[in-house]
């Protein structure tokens, strides 16, 4: 029995290992490394690093200029996984319905995401302070006649739209093979039942579409609070740094202001508020989760 | 777990086989080119062109330079900073003296003892008596003119010289508009044109040493009181006032910027030598009346801020002491040497990189308006900085952002007096 016991330990480490081993080494080693980076006054540079305690905790968690970016951020996380989930659910759809060139839509969409987000970044950055400019002063449109990007609310907006605009393909994907996937006995069902439009999608398939869902709002949330290279080629922070999220409040404190310890102490509180919240949604969405 | 034990073996002996096999190659690599060295460049605008002095210079010697470039957004020092902690360090590296102050002690090589340190005199960046950092070139800043335009909207030649005080510069911006050039002026949006070099001119006009304006700044500094930030915020209020982006100051595009002054839409744009490159792509002739006035700060014309222009060496170099070998940091010494004292190296730095050599055996002539007005004026006497004096490494993104409200017309003078003598207070 014993011996039985050692060989399944014995095969799973042979599968496991190969993964635990870089797991180990780009995660969890960086991670407990940048922990014990928290606890000293290290600039980056120099060789020796002061223990100095808690201290940057402390300082971390009475500095407003990174709770200000924090609650921005949030602020940000919500509109964009509230609108990439409502546009990618809603393509996803009408995608499926058969509609003339479909597979041109789906892969039109799903284009944006192809592109990085430097990149992305700088195209948006041309379009709103170049192009959408000389377009409101020939046309006489007033809401673009000035740059959107030079002052702080339309700036916050700006952010949402590209990133909405980059990642809404992707979870349409994701929700077109939720789709495809569902049961068509079930919607006949329905149908025979006598639900019709909004009671059909409501009660029967977002309910079947819950799994997809759970993905697409963990997959926004997670890549919305980590937001860095739009926010770095796009605003630029900016204007005055209205728009600075709090993956860049991080980096600037750890390599502008060159507090790397600081900057590592925000960080692990960035961990721990991506990491409830995300425990949060995937716990609540698999709850609701039924099975046709 | 024998098996355990020898699968984990494996694969640590494929993993070190794997890079040990791009070491051998590298090193094969390096017996049939000379030394390989690095070169990190901080100065995306001559990228190209440093890529190409590497290229003549392996042609000469043999020895191989790869000039490894700083991205968009990205900072020089946090990619040096990075490149040093995963153990690629470049063998030079490009940087701000600010960075220097903080590096020199754990990463940069002692170069007093090379032959250069007789060529750039003052320019080299000496902490301790000793030198740390090869200054890689002269820049000079100050409110660039297109002089073609402004003599064709007036219909007359005017002396710039003639223009010395924030009034006469006052005047000339309100004839320009009287005939028909209504915004004369770009003022660009960037937080390091804002923060680091308009604020600048308070420092760089400092007329005792560096330690003391450092003791003056953070010994509680009252901004709102003080004439020469209540000077420099008079000419930054011109600039705002015939701005040319005066209904969305924020939204002034650098390239646009350099493309109006090209063709004359503007006359005016407070920015440094650097900017001929944008300028040049923007369509601007070397042949046409380009140059620099002074940041004017007050109506005193026998102020030297008024009559001179600020120019300093800007970047230096360092050579890696903590990582490379001795054979690397000869090739890199070799390096630096065959920019200041070999024919094709002061040839292409002035022609190809447009730049202004801190060396003074450099003579070959320079190829554009600004460079040329700056090197004329270096041979004057007619420009002035502040040695050793660096700014905080975050001081031009936080006043940065200070001064664009400011100039967005979202905070008023005291405000900003306010937030400078906050910054300064922080830096105990």
């Amino acid at each position: 029995m014993i011996e039985k016991k050692n060989e399944h330990i014995k095969a799973g480490l042979m599968f496991a290992s190969p993964g635990l081993f870089f797991f180990a080494m780009v995660v969890l080693i960086p991670f407990f490394y940048g922990f014990y980076l928290t606890l000293t006054n290290w600039n980056g540079v120099v060789n020796e690093k002061t223990f100095v305690g808690l201290s940057n905790y402390i300082i971390t968690i009475n500095d407003p200029e990174f709770w200000n970016s924090m609650l921005l951020t949030l602020k940000y996380v919500v509109w964009v996984v509230l609108l990439v989930n409502i546009i990618g659910f809603v393509l996803g759809y009408l995608l499926t319905n058969g509609l003339k060139g479909q597979n041109f839509f789906r892969s039109g969409f799903f284009t944006p995401n192809l592109i990085g987000g430097i990149v992305l970044g700088f195209i948006w950055e041309f379009l709103f302070s170049r192009v959408f400019v000389a377009i409101g002063k020939s046309s006489g449109f007033e809401s673009l006649t000035s740059s959107w990007l030079s002052s702080p609310d339309t700036a916050f907006w700006a952010l949402v739209i590209v990133t909405v605009w980059q990642l809404v393909g992707y979870m349409m994907l994701i929700y077109i093979s939720g789709f495809t996937s569902m049961s068509r006995d079930v919607l006949e069902a329905a149908s025979i039942d006598g639900a019709t439009g909004l009671r059909k999608v409501k009660d029967v398939i977002f309910p079947l579409m819950m799994p997809s869902v759970v993905i697409c709002t963990f997959l926004t949330l997670q890549r919305a609070f980590m937001v860095y290279d739009i926010n770095l080629t796009l605003t630029n922070g900016g204007p005055f740094k209205s728009t600075v999220l709090v993956a860049m409040h991080v980096y600037d404190k750890a390599f502008t202001e060159r507090l790397y310890g600081i900057g590592q102490a925000e960080a692990i509180f960035l961990f721990l508020v991506v990491a409830i919240i995300s425990v949060i949604q995937v716990k609540t969405g698999r709850s609701r989760e039924v099975e046709a | 777990m024998k098996k355990v034990l020898s699968l984990i073996l494996v694969l640590s002996l494929v993993a070190t086989s794997v890079f040990a096999g791009g070491e051998n190659e590298e090193s094969s690599q390096d017996t049939e080119v000379g030394t390989k060295i690095s070169f990190l460049n901080s100065k995306g605008e001559i990228q190209i062109a440093l890529e190409k002095m590497a290229e003549a210079y392996q042609a000469e010697t043999s020895n191989e330079v790869e000039i490894l470039s700083c991205g968009a957004g990205e900072i020089p020092y946090t990619k040096v900073t990075t490149l040093y902690n995963s153990g690629n360090a470049p063998t030079l590296s490009m940087l701000d003296p600010t960075d220097i102050y903080a590096l020199y002690d754990t990463y940069a090589l002692d170069l007093s003892n090379e032959k250069w340190v007789s060529e750039v005199g003052s320019n080299a960046l000496s902490i301790d008596n000793k030198v740390y950092a090869y200054p890689f070139c002269v820049e000079g800043r100050g409110i660039i003119y297109n002089g073609d335009a402004i003599n064709e909207t007036l219909n007359r030649d005017v002396d710039m010289s003639s223009i010395n005080s924030v009034e006469k510069f006052g005047a000339l911006l309100k004839e320009l508009r009287a005939n028909g050039m209504e915004y004369p002026v770009f003022l660009a949006k960037e937080d390091w044109s804002l923060g680091a070099h308009q604020l600048g001119y308070l420092y760089d006009s400092y007329e005792n040493s560096a330690d003391e304006l450092n003791k003056e700044l953070r010994a509680g500094y009252d901004a709102k009181n003080d004439e020469k930030f209540n000077q420099l915020i008079d000419t930054l209020d011109l600039e705002i006032e015939y701005n040319y982006f005066h209904n969305d100051p924020l939204g002034a595009d650098y390239d646009e910027g350099a493309m109006l002054l090209a063709d004359g839409t503007v006359a005016f744009w407070a920015n440094g030598s650097w900017a001929w490159p944008n300028m040049a792509e923007g369509g601007a002739q070397a042949s046409a009346n380009f140059g620099f006035l002074p940041f004017f700060l007050g109506n005193d014309t026998s102020y030297f801020a008024n009559t001179k222009i600020q120019a300093s060496p800007s970047k230096f170099v360092i050579i890696d002491g903590a990582q490379a070998s001795q054979e690397e940091q000869e090739a890199a010494k070799e390096f630096l040497n065959w920019l200041v004292y070999s024919e094709t190296g002061q040839e292409m730095f002035v022609n190809e990189a447009a730049l202004i050599s801190a060396a003074k055996n450099n003579a070959v002539p320079q190829s554009n308006p600004l460079s040329q007005d700056i090197v004329e004026k270096l041979a004057n006497n007619n420009t002035y900085y502040l040695p050793g004096f660096a700014a905080p490494s975050d001081h031009w993104s936080v006043m940065g952002a200070a001064m664009q409200k400011y100039v967005a017309g979202v905070s008023n003078r005291d405000e900003l007096a306010m937030s400078f003598d906050k910054y300064w207070e922080k830096q105990q």
